[in-house]
């Protein structure tokens, strides 16, 4: 169990979320009562709740910043991002706060540019699988009404269509920019 | 080229003598004429994509076209012809699709899963990459991504929760591969299908004892095996193995 304060970094085709934990006994557990918790958006929406977003601006800007995400580099926007949005804190170690992230190459990028504490430890892999669960749904655990109207944006149709969109610019420019002319075969 | 997508040969067009009947799995259609041959409704109509056989029943606004799914060519359809209890895709559901290569079965799952559902299709290689873009331009739920299924946190930004996840990768670490992406973005109790090729993860043992051994690592990632059927004659040395990730408790 985590006994520090928490937030998590989800990142999507639409731009960044940022994440605040409430601290809660056996989070990130697999026990049944708390998995099932996880499954359920009100319960869920008390235990994880969208604190802030940055969506991407466009289309060349969702793919610089996936191109580099997809590499464990901090992009810019996510940069300016997180420093407007992490507490300022004295030092790494004297920190009661960590932030929660996916990947661990990203994460020591993030820890070094921000000086910021990161962890990629449970329960970061397990609230990072009820918001991939919940995320589109998620403005309807939000009383932030400001917040809950930018995460209406989030919802299925509009998730999937930024998905296809940026799904096709990452893929064509990985097919195309191969720096290696022999093929990466599989099989 | 298999003689080009339309009509050539017995049967193509011939549709006078042909039933299509809804299968067992939803969204998978069977024709009843001399054979029974496997279909998926053309979620574009008017076109292949493989050079696959397309047939129509009905006219006018009632006119319905089905692709012919070819056992031979896709393992998916020879575990359906195989009688595989349930492939847990059907139309509506997300798929995480590993493995996709040229995009041919990948387009059967499009069709299968319809217009309200979601194909994740991820293949490494870029030659057959290119020709999985290409299917997915005409194809507007499949989204394609060109990355190493080993390393899910590279596309993670741009796969959702999935009902279920296919896996026809062909390595020999292949349960670790479907582990790890299942641990990103498999929902609990959802499923998954794996095409396991004895040969691709040790030549030299037997067959079956290649699969129980895919089977026990399987377990220890919380993927419970439910079914494995082989897929003789469509291939050799072939298993599908079908099972639940994070089953809900037994008993409430």
């Amino acid at each position: 169990r985590h006994t520090m304060a928490l937030l998590v970094l989800h990142e999507t085709a639409l731009g960044y979320a940022l994440f605040s934990v409430a601290e809660i006994d056996g989070i990130g557990s697999t026990s049944p009562a708390i998995q099932e918790a996880m499954q359920d958006l009100a319960k869920f929406g008390k235990i994880c709740k969208l604190t802030a977003f940055q969506p991407f601006r466009s289309a060349q800007d969702a793919l610089d910043n996936i191109n580099q995400i997809s590499e464990g580099l901090l992009p810019e926007l996510l940069h300016t991002f997180l420093e407007s949005n992490l507490p300022k804190v004295k030092s790494k170690k004297s920190s009661s706060v960590h932030l929660g992230v996916s990947d661990p190459k990203l994460g020591g990028s993030i820890a070094d540019a921000l000086n910021f504490p990161v962890t990629t430890l449970e329960p970061v892999p397990e609230l990072l699988r009820g918001i991939r669960v919940h995320f589109s749904k998620i403005h309807k655990s939000l009383d932030d009404s400001k917040l809950a109207k930018l995460a209406k944006n989030f919802q299925e149709s509009h998730l999937a269509k930024a998905q296809q969109a940026l799904g096709h610019s990452y893929s064509r420019a990985k097919v195309k920019f191969n720096v290696h002319r022999a093929d990466n075969m599989i099989i | 080229g298999r003689g080009g997508g339309r009509g050539g040969g017995a049967g193509g067009r011939k549709s006078a003598a042909v039933v299509v009947e809804p299968h067992r799995h939803e969204g998978v259609f069977l024709a009843r004429g001399k054979e029974e041959v496997l279909l998926t409704r053309n979620l574009v109509p008017g076109e292949s994509v493989y050079g696959e056989k397309r047939i129509s029943v009905g006219e006018g606004d009632d006119k319905i076209e089905y692709r012919v799914w070819n056992p031979f060519r896709s393992k998916l359809a020879a575990a359906i012809v195989g009688g595989v209890a349930d492939i847990h895709m059907r139309p509506g559901s997300k798929v995480l699709y590993l493995g996709a290569a040229s995009g041919t079965t990948v387009s059967h799952v499009a069709d299968l899963v319809g217009p309200e559902g979601l194909v994740y299709a991820v293949e490494f290689s870029h030659r057959s990459g290119r020709d999985l873009i290409n299917v997915a331009k005409k194809r507007t739920n499949i989204i394609p991504i060109i990355e190493d299924a080993r390393h899910p946190q590279k596309y993670r930004m741009l796969v959702g929760m999935v009902d279920c996840v296919f896996a026809d990768v062909a390595q020999p670490d292949q349960g670790r591969i479907v582990a790890l992406n299942a641990h990103n973005f498999l929902k609990n109790g959802g499923h998954f299908v794996i095409s396991i090729k004895a040969s691709c993860i040790d030549s030299t043992a037997d067959a079956a004892a290649v699969f129980a051994a895919e089977v026990t690592k399987m377990k220890k990632e919380q993927l419970k095996p439910r079914e494995q059927i082989t897929l003789e004659p469509y291939e050799r040395d072939h298993a599908v193995v079908v099972g639940v990730y994070r089953p809900p408790p037994k008993t409430k």
